[in-house]
């Protein structure tokens, strides 16, 4: 019953899941709308009479259908390890039942709202509308099972803090942007990039797991709903990453993980850039490989941006997504602080996803419509530290009606708010140029010997769930000591900062001028969503840190193949 | 003069006498990119692998699967899914300790990651060694823990863990696929669109699997395998549901090692046709009465699930967990030389078997997953267990490998059938068959009995016949299931065997074939199933579109 609620932001991409299936619905004329709108609206319209004629009758019911177009390209070692295109197209048909007081869909039976199927590509109508309609009664049954369940729990149990409706009223949206032409790639040119990039590990030796990647994704969304909703929204995305790891002598294992991301391979960085990233990871790893492991401690620290960005993400963003105000098995660290002090005041926090870029980089969570086909929202959640809103889906809760275009979801998945791009601003900060010495100055404040800043970081977890320690994790990757006299700065490792959220927020001082992307694929209840975070550098009075629990698997025995001088042993040479 | 040529002449003796161990390596084998690649990592590992007070590995074996397939699905006459995928799987296996007792714990050792696809020898060579590192330290931290558990025992039956084999060097060509696809491909479209003739089905569904497989072994012990196999699948199935809501299903299958023995346009669709009539028919079949018990024929389809589920799996030596005293895990364990099933049966493993009745045979291999050569075997003589399948791991009474280990890609082997032949020393032609089973109807003056043609999951039936003792009419029944369809029945209660052999591939877990003739139970427990019955659609199927 209480699974924890761990969401996990981590920027790391698995190439090795398939599912397949061909080039759905063609270049129609891109001025009219797509032949598959039409037939899945007539089929949802014959559903809708038929089932209302029972009892009980649906009250909500959407058809949602992707098609989409995946590419995936991997290579290491300077080799490629696999290359694929395929097209899938799949169908979410979500049903409710009851009424919006009380659903299938209430608390722990959220899941019984979806059902999902791959549908036939092309455009012939009898074999979608057939497609569609064993998922729509299949839906209709577990929908109706639930909502029984529902009614019984609902009687026995007491009655619930917030008594919220299960889903909130919104007004039909209709809008279809023409799908531009499928995307462009050149495998092979991409195949040889990717075989480079993943070759320049090649001349290090210490690094042990690498591994270039190419995803591609272009997919057409295509909805409609009961209550008369009809989008059809593009969405095409390219992410290029590369990820090395090296070991440490006392077996910790350290990943650096670079992520770019642009609306089309063209608009990916240069080949010249991406090489220099590449090769700044590899001589990354190779100084923390060798750097001393950090101790705990509780000093002043400076957070990059990027650092700061994941650190919102994870210790604020996700206590604001709504539905972690309802329900029993949540830590609802900020549910009775709307219009209270939550951030020091010169800090403001908006989610965008209607942000497209920030400071030239391309955000990974923008979107123009949630995944309830709720248009996309700016919303500002705190404004100068008072905590003003949450990111909400159409899961209702108490003074929060309606939806405001966060509800998201991997498909297959009911939605449930989440973010998009959360962006941090500040009106107290000072040049990026000086914020170091700032933090030096700190340390000499505190009479520490040392504080710490955090130039990059991985990822994080956190637990919002009531059942566990409402507690955060970021994992940073480049630490580096930075001493009250003035010897050289000194790159450590092993560091975890840890600590509970409303403490760390509040020991926020000062900022830099520059907000910092964060770009990654955020997991949680609702599956895997792509989310941006920007956020100014940030210097806090103190952080904790504590020493990292790694394995102690020891580096390789024998040198890697390519860097072994020893003369050649046994019969082959 | 006299002294160069005797020079010569001792040389040669010598180049000959060595041939076996450094042949391959140097010529055949290094010139594929690779095994080359294999070998060097290997002999870099045997040489000089080892950690400071750990014993070095006794045994590494490296095997790459090089897989290249194209599948395709389709429904109503529509493509869902296609999509061609290469990729390289490889396996380490790195064993600490000796033959007698080593690291090996269960089916835990061994490491699984991809490889790369191209011939990249620095590349394949990183992917190796990173593995094969790993595999070392686990399987020294698995010796130490197999160890402890060992104290803990007592080991009624001591057994070797590893068996010693002779390395085999076998360097076969690879596979490549040799069927068009696209042509195969628009068949599935065309025989799923056949449902507009059934507008009661709701589902209407097919599949095609066409594989190229090659496979790359080396072992220290200095085994070499390279080889290659196809397997040409296609499927189409159709489910419906009859008035009283019973889910009712059938499929068709076309699996070959053999591109030419794919099926022609015109035979597939009319088998498809067929099937769907027979769903109809289904549809409107009367139930099965609640009880029967009396004599039941299967056909050779539905023989070879039963050989397979009730045969196949008995004979395999695959060794209990650590400690366990039974010989196998099978239900034929403690069954070694008593009778399994009558004596006019006899059961055989042919590895070497490659086609039958003109037709190509999955089963087939020269060379196990672990570098064994098959070895053909008598497992039922003349209705008596003589003989397991074994792979390396030794069970009670069979310290050796008969070349029966067979893995997945990415997993560990395990003894497994290859092709399995039953034989009869007496046989009846089908017709007479029939004629024996009405014959014991009427001496047990039952109306009916029953033939099966073919089986669903968990051997239930899905084409079953009632065959009237007064006349011989063949009626279609619905929602039957077996009791007691076990191997105390195929010990017991069979009665005859038909002369009419048929070969059955299957390719899951791993590629095998069965060879059965129609079986004669004299009697078996016949059952309504005791299902739920699902609610039919809640509405009607959309209405076809006349543009079609």
């Amino acid at each position: 019953m209480s699974s924890p609620s761990r969401a996990a932001f981590l920027p790391l991409v698995a190439f090795a899941v398939l599912a397949l299936a061909p080039t759905g619905a063609s270049g129609a004329d891109p001025a009219s709308p797509p032949p598959l709108l039409s037939v899945m609206e007539s089929e949802l319209h014959r559903a809708q009479a038929e089932l209302g004629k029972l009892d009980p009758p649906p009250y909500y019911l959407s058809y949602t259908v992707y098609d989409q177009d995946f590419t995936v390209i991997a290579a290491s070692q300077g080799a490629l390890l696999a290359s694929t295109q395929v097209a899938t197209r799949r169908a979410d048909v979500v049903l409710h039942t009851g009424s919006t007081a009380l659903d299938n869909t209430h608390d722990e039976s959220r899941s019984s709202g979806i059902s999902s199927g791959f549908l036939p590509g092309g455009d012939d109508r009898d074999a979608i509308a057939r497609s569609l309609w064993r998922l729509t009664y299949e839906q209709y049954r577990k929908a109706e099972r639930a909502l029984a369940n529902v009614k019984t729990q609902t009687a026995v149990r007491a009655k619930e803090d917030d008594d919220s409706p299960d889903f909130s009223q919104e007004a039909p949206q209709n809008s279809v942007t023409p799908f531009p032409a499928r995307l462009d790639l050149n495998r092979t040119e991409w195949e040889a990039r990717l075989r480079r990039y993943s070759g320049l590990f090649r001349s290090h030796p210490e690094v042990e797991e690498s591994a270039a990647t190419l995803l591609v994704e272009d997919t057409r969304s295509h909805f409609v709903s009961s209550e008369g909703s009809r989008l059809a929204t593009p969405e095409q995305v390219v992410r290029l990453q590369v990820m090395a790891t090296v070991r440490a002598d006392d077996g910790m294992e350290l990943l650096r993980v670079e992520t770019f991301q642009a609306a089309t391979p063209e608009k990916l960085p240069s080949d010249a850039e991406i090489t220099a990233r590449v090769e700044k990871m590899a001589a990354d790893l190779k100084a923390l490989r060798t750097a001393p492991l950090a101790e705990p401690a509780t000093v002043p620290a400076l957070l990059s941006g990027r650092a700061a960005a994941v650190f919102f993400h994870e210790v604020l963003g996700h206590r604001l997504e709504g539905h972690r105000q309802r329900g029993d098995d949540e830590g609802q660290t900020f549910t009775r602080k709307v219009n209270q002090a939550v951030l020091p005041d010169f800090l403001s926090v908006a989610d965008d996803p209607t942000l497209r870029q920030l400071n030239g980089v391309e955000l990974a969570g923008w979107y123009r419509f949630d995944d309830e086909g709720i248009p996309a929202r700016r919303v500002e959640v705190i404004q100068k530290g008072i905590l003003k809103n949450f990111l909400m889906s159409r899961i209702p809760v108490k003074n929060f009606s309606q939806s405001n275009g966060h509800g998201r979801s991997q498909g297959g998945l009911m939605p449930i708010g989440r973010q998009g791009n959360l962006i941090v601003s500040s009106t107290h900060s000072v040049p990026d140029a000086q914020i170091r010495q700032q933090l030096q100055a700190e340390v000499r404040k505190q009479g520490k010997p040392y504080g710490l800043y955090f130039e990059d970081i991985q990822g994080g977890f956190t637990l919002t769930s009531r059942a566990a320690p409402q507690a955060f994790q970021v994992l940073p990757v480049m630490v580096w000591k930075v001493y009250a006299d003035n010897r050289p700065d000194e790159l450590v490792r092993g560091v975890d900062i840890v600590g509970t959220p409303l403490a760390a927020l509040n020991r926020i001082l000062v900022t830099g001028d520059t907000q910092a992307v964060f770009n990654g694929i955020c997991g949680a209840e609702s599956g895997q969503v792509p989310v941006a975070a920007a956020a100014p550098a940030m210097l806090f009075s103190e952080i904790e840190v504590q020493k990292r629990a790694h394995e102690h698997m020891r580096p390789p025995i024998l040198p890697p193949p390519g860097a072994d001088k020893a003369p050649a042993n046994g019969v082959s040479r | 003069m006299k002294t160069r040529l005797l020079g010569a002449l001792l040389l040669l003796l010598v180049a000959v006498t060595q041939l076996p161990a450094v042949a391959a390596e140097n010529t055949e084998a290094q010139k594929d990119p690779v095994l080359r690649a294999m070998l060097e990592e290997l002999h870099r590992s045997q040489s000089r692998l080892k950690l400071d007070n750990v014993a070095t590995p006794y045994y590494i074996e490296y095997r790459i699967v090089e897989l290249d397939e194209y599948s395709a699905e389709a429904a109503f006459g529509s493509l869902r899914r296609e999509n061609r995928i290469q990729s390289r799987i490889l396996r380490v296996v790195v064993r600490v300790g000796d033959y007698k007792q080593d690291s090996s714990i269960g089916r835990g050792e061994g490491l699984t990651n991809v490889a790369p696809l191209d011939n990249d020898n620095l590349a394949l060579r990183h992917a190796l060694w990173l593995a094969t590192d790993r595999a070392y330290k686990q399987a020294t931290e698995n010796f130490t823990q197999k160890q402890a558990q060992l104290k803990q025992l007592t080991i009624e039956h001591p057994l070797d863990d590893f068996a010693r084999v002779p390395a085999v060097e076998r360097l076969a060509a690879t596979a490549r696929l040799e069927a068009p696809t696209a042509p195969y491909r628009d068949l599935l479209l065309e025989a799923t669109a056949l449902y507009r003739r059934h507008p009661k089905l709701e589902s209407v569904e097919g599949r095609l699997r066409f594989q190229a497989v090659s496979r790359y072994l080396v072992t220290s012990e200095g085994a070499i395998v390279r080889d290659g196999r196809n397997s040409y699948q296609l499927n189409c199935g159709g489910s419906t549901q009859a008035e009283d809501g019973m889910r009712l299903e059938r499929g068709i299958q076309e699996l070959t090692s053999n591109a030419k023995e794919l099926p022609a346009r015109e035979a597939w669709l009319k088998r498809m046709a067929d099937m769907l009539d027979s769903l109809e028919q289904m549809r409107i079949a009367p139930l099965a009465d609640e009880e029967y018990r009396g004599p039941v024929l299967f056909r050779p389809s539905a023989a070879a699930d039963v050989v397979s589920t009730l045969v196949g799996r008995n004979v395999l030596g695959q060794r209990p967990e650590l400690g366990k005293p039974a010989r196998t895990t099978g239900e034929w364990s403690a069954e070694y030389k008593s009778r399994v099933l009558p004596p006019f049966l006899t059961v055989k493993d042919d590895p070497a078997l490659n086609s039958f009745g003109g037709h190509a045979l999955l089963g087939g291999y020269a060379v196990d997953d672990e570098g064994v050569a098959g070895q053909p075997i008598t497992l039922v003589d003349q209705g008596r267990l003589v003989s397991y399948l074994t792979s390396r791991q030794p069970i009670r009474d069979f310290p050796d490998s008969n070349g029966h280990g067979r893995a997945l890609p990415f997993s560990w082997p395990e003894a497994a059938y290859s092709t399995l032949v039953v034989s009869a020393t007496e046989t009846l032609s089908p017709a007479e068959l029939k004629n024996k089973l009405i014959e014991i109807c009427r001496e047990k003056e039952l109306a009916y009995g029953y033939i099966v043609e073919t089986l669903g999951v968990r051997l239930r039936p899905r084409l079953l016949y009632r065959v009237w003792a007064k006349d011989g009419r063949e009626e279609l029944v619905r929602g039957a299931v077996f009791g007691e369809l076990d191997t105390r029945a195929l010990r017991s209660d069979l009665l005859a065997a038909g002369n009419d052999a048929t070969a059955d591939n299957s390719a899951d877990p791993v590629p095998q074939s069965v060879i059965v003739p129609s079986l004669l139970f004299e009697e078996l427990q016949v059952k309504r199933a005791n299902d739920s019955k699902d609610k039919l659609p809640e509405y009607p199927a959309p209405a076809l579109s006349s543009a079609n």
